[in-house]
């Protein structure tokens, strides 16, 4: 109500009343998270307290970084820190390299059958992935994909590229046919009109959507659950092995292993920031 | 430079028909008009001829060549877009040697590049405008830019997209004359669109009038003007738009539905045995009668009531109630009558089209004028438009 009257600000009880259940929401949807950096900060004497004032360590971390896969569980953090970077960079690489021409062709030409096409390709995400988990299995272990960085990165593309072609096809859309056309009269081929033309147009969204896409794949937990064991692990799967599993669990090192497995996507959500609310939106509004 | 056939170019969007059946000649350096309201066709035809849309039917020949199955970069052909379509992340200069650089218009060294865009820009005036970029410049100046990036190069034709459709009136009219002048424009075949009947009439050598995909009339623009095909053509041409008024044929005289107007048949228009027609004048043909007023049997006298007067500066356009119909009069302000007042209009006989009454304007076909003239022009029309044999009747040949 009061972004209706610009320069004068209303106090009603309404405004006060949402302003505080904004606030309420806010600290309930923020908490897990405070809880888990402070249970990363509490030694294994602790990690069951739940109490706020403490001395913190920072020892933790060091713990988990050190992991080896001898010691306290099976594993080896900066090895699945590394599988994780790898599996996710390279799905990411592929759904590029294949989605960008897939949504440029999707966004410009109309066939019949282009629209189920298109709906088929974002199918996969309605799927639970647990679905398909089974069948996968057995495939990879047969093929021998199993416990692969060549296999995660074929899974997780299955992710990713739909993302990466949903969202670059309406960026390619939004962007005048003209322009190419214009190319072609400048006596330009339709590859080097669209390598000139289109595709220096359309970086953010290409900026936008290869985050979504590596965020989405990093945070994937159920296909590289099954489909590794420990040489291809990436860090979402590694972190729940500090829970035990039988042996001792770990809640304190679980918390530590997960801000770290948190902190690349964060960062590299925070330096494309400025592209990634037009990503969001789907390039439906036009810059 | 080259010349430009199409025939029967056929092209088809879903159920749609955007262009008909169209053929059209173009003789070597011609500055040819395509002229039709939004929705006629008019940018298909360009994009056709340029190879941006695959026809249906037809050919397109550039220079005596098939241009089936040629993609539009080996047609060489330069076309300037509605949109402008100038490329965002490029410079001025760098849109101007976009066309300079791809090898296909021809091989240009760094130097002979900078000094035909030197040329170009200096001759459009955007020459201070190099290093900006497409959104830092207004309408008029991009549009500019975009008839640079045509000019800028040798082709066998020009293709240009109602290019001067977004400027303000001002700005068109003076960009109307500057177009006319460039001597690229007037040694290159171009095909030129437009929905502005001005243009179409200032610039073109001959105006092809375009009506829902097919072409209704060819003639340069004196033809165009003094003997529309139809009344839909008439129409087209001329702001405010022609008068159409109903009348019947009765005992070798026209005569008005109402009274008001009332003339003999022509003695060279055979309109057979009675029936309606359509008379169609010109508002700027039409005068107030006053004591000095020229008169004589060349001249149509009616009487009517003017019931609103708009004064558009030099200009004053009355309505006037004849008979039943609301004729519309342009007239010049020292000799405007008030609202409500009785008056006298006068036309020249020969300025009164005689049109076959039909329900829509396209059979509204031209029979002759309401008396001889010196001279009539001769009309190409295509056989597309040719109306049916017995709306032609009273047609001369």
């Amino acid at each position: 109500m009061a972004e209706l009257m610009p320069g004068r600000k209303r106090v009603t009880p309404g405004a006060i009343a949402a302003d505080v259940l904004v606030l309420v929401w806010f600290v309930f949807s923020l908490f897990p998270i405070l809880w888990m950096v402070l249970l990363a900060l509490k030694t294994s004497a602790e990690q069951t307290s739940t109490y706020f004032v403490f001395t913190p360590t920072l020892e933790n971390f060091g713990t988990v970084v050190s992991q080896r896969g001898t010691d306290l569980t099976s594993v080896d953090f900066t090895r699945a820190l590394l599988n994780s970077i790898l599996n996710c960079g390279g799905a990411v690489i592929v759904s590029l390299v294949v989605g960008i021409p897939a949504a440029y062709a999707a966004g410009r030409w109309k066939y019949r059958g282009s629209e189920d096409l298109m709906f088929q390709m974002l199918s996969f995400r309605f799927a639970p992935e647990l679905m398909v988990i089974v069948p996968l299995f057995v495939i990879y272990n047969q093929v021998g994909l199993f416990d692969s960085t060549f296999g995660q990165i074929w899974v997780l593309q299955l992710v990713s590229m739909p993302l990466v072609v949903w969202i670059l096809r309406s960026y390619f859309q939004d962007l005048s046919p003209e322009l190419e056309q214009a190319a072609l009269l400048d006596g330009y081929t339709r590859k080097r009109a669209f390598v000139m033309v289109a595709l220096p147009l359309v970086r953010p969204g290409i900026a936008a959507a290869a985050l979504l896409a590596f965020i989405f794949a990093w945070n994937n937990y159920v296909f590289p659950l099954i489909l590794t064991d420990s040489a291809a692990t990436p860090v979402t799967v590694a972190v729940t092995k500090f829970l035990g599993g039988g042996g001792q669990a770990y809640y304190n090192l679980t918390a530590a292993a997960a801000l770290i497995g948190a902190l690349p996507p964060l960062v590299l959500a925070l330096t494309i920031q400025r592209y990634l609310v037009r990503g969001l939106s789907f390039g439906a509004v036009k810059a | 430079m080259a010349t430009v056939e199409i025939q029967g170019m056929t092209k088809r969007y879903g159920k749609i028909t955007a262009v008909d059946d169209m053929t059209l000649s173009l003789g070597d350096g011609e500055f040819f008009v395509v002229l039709g309201p939004s929705g006629a066709g008019k940018t298909t035809t360009l994009k056709s001829v340029a190879g941006l849309v695959d026809i249906d039917d037809g050919e397109v020949k550039i220079g005596g060549r098939t241009m089936t199955q040629l993609e539009p970069y080996h047609r060489n052909v330069a076309m300037a877009f509605e949109s402008y379509a100038l490329y965002p992340q490029k410079t001025v200069f760098e849109n101007l040697a976009s066309p300079l650089k791809s090898g296909r218009t021809g091989n240009y060294s760094a130097q002979d590049q900078k000094q035909r865009i030197d040329l170009v820009t200096t001759t459009l005036g955007i020459n201070p405008l190099l290093k900006r970029f497409p959104r830092e410049l207004s309408n008029g100046q991009r549009q500019r830019v975009a008839l640079g990036r045509v000019l800028v190069r040798e082709a066998d034709v020009y293709l240009l997209d109602e290019p001067l459709s977004h400027l303000d009136a001002k700005l068109r009219a003076a960009m109307r004359a500057e177009l006319k002048q460039l001597g690229e424009m007037s040694s290159t075949t171009s095909l030129y669109v437009t929905h502005d009947y001005q243009e179409a009439l200032s610039l073109g050598d001959r105006i092809a009038v375009l009506h829902h995909g097919k072409v209704v009339q060819v003639g340069t623009p004196e033809q165009i003007w003094r003997e529309p095909q139809n009344a839909f053509v008439a129409k087209e041409l001329g702001q405010p738009e022609i008068n159409l008024i109903d009348a019947e044929v009765v005992e070798g005289r026209i005569r008005q539905a109402g009274g008001g107007i009332e003339f003999d048949v022509p003695r060279d228009v055979d309109l057979g045995r009675g029936g309606r027609v359509r008379l169609g004048i010109r508002p700027s043909d039409l005068e107030l009668v006053t004591a000095d007023s020229r008169s004589g049997a060349e001249w149509l006298r009616v009487r009517g009531a003017v019931h609103l007067a708009e004064r558009l500066g030099r200009n004053v356009e009355l309505a006037v109630h004849v008979g039943d119909a609301e004729v519309i009069v342009l007239t010049s302000s020292e000799h405007a009558a008030r609202e409500g007042e009785s008056v006298e209009l006068q036309v020249r006989l020969r300025e009164v089209h005689l049109f076959a009454a039909a329900e829509d304007d396209d059979h509204c076909v031209r029979i002759g004028a309401a008396a001889p003239r010196e001279r009539e022009l001769t009309t190409t029309t295509t056989k597309a438009a040719t109306p049916s044999d017995s709306e032609q009747g009273g047609r001369r040949a």
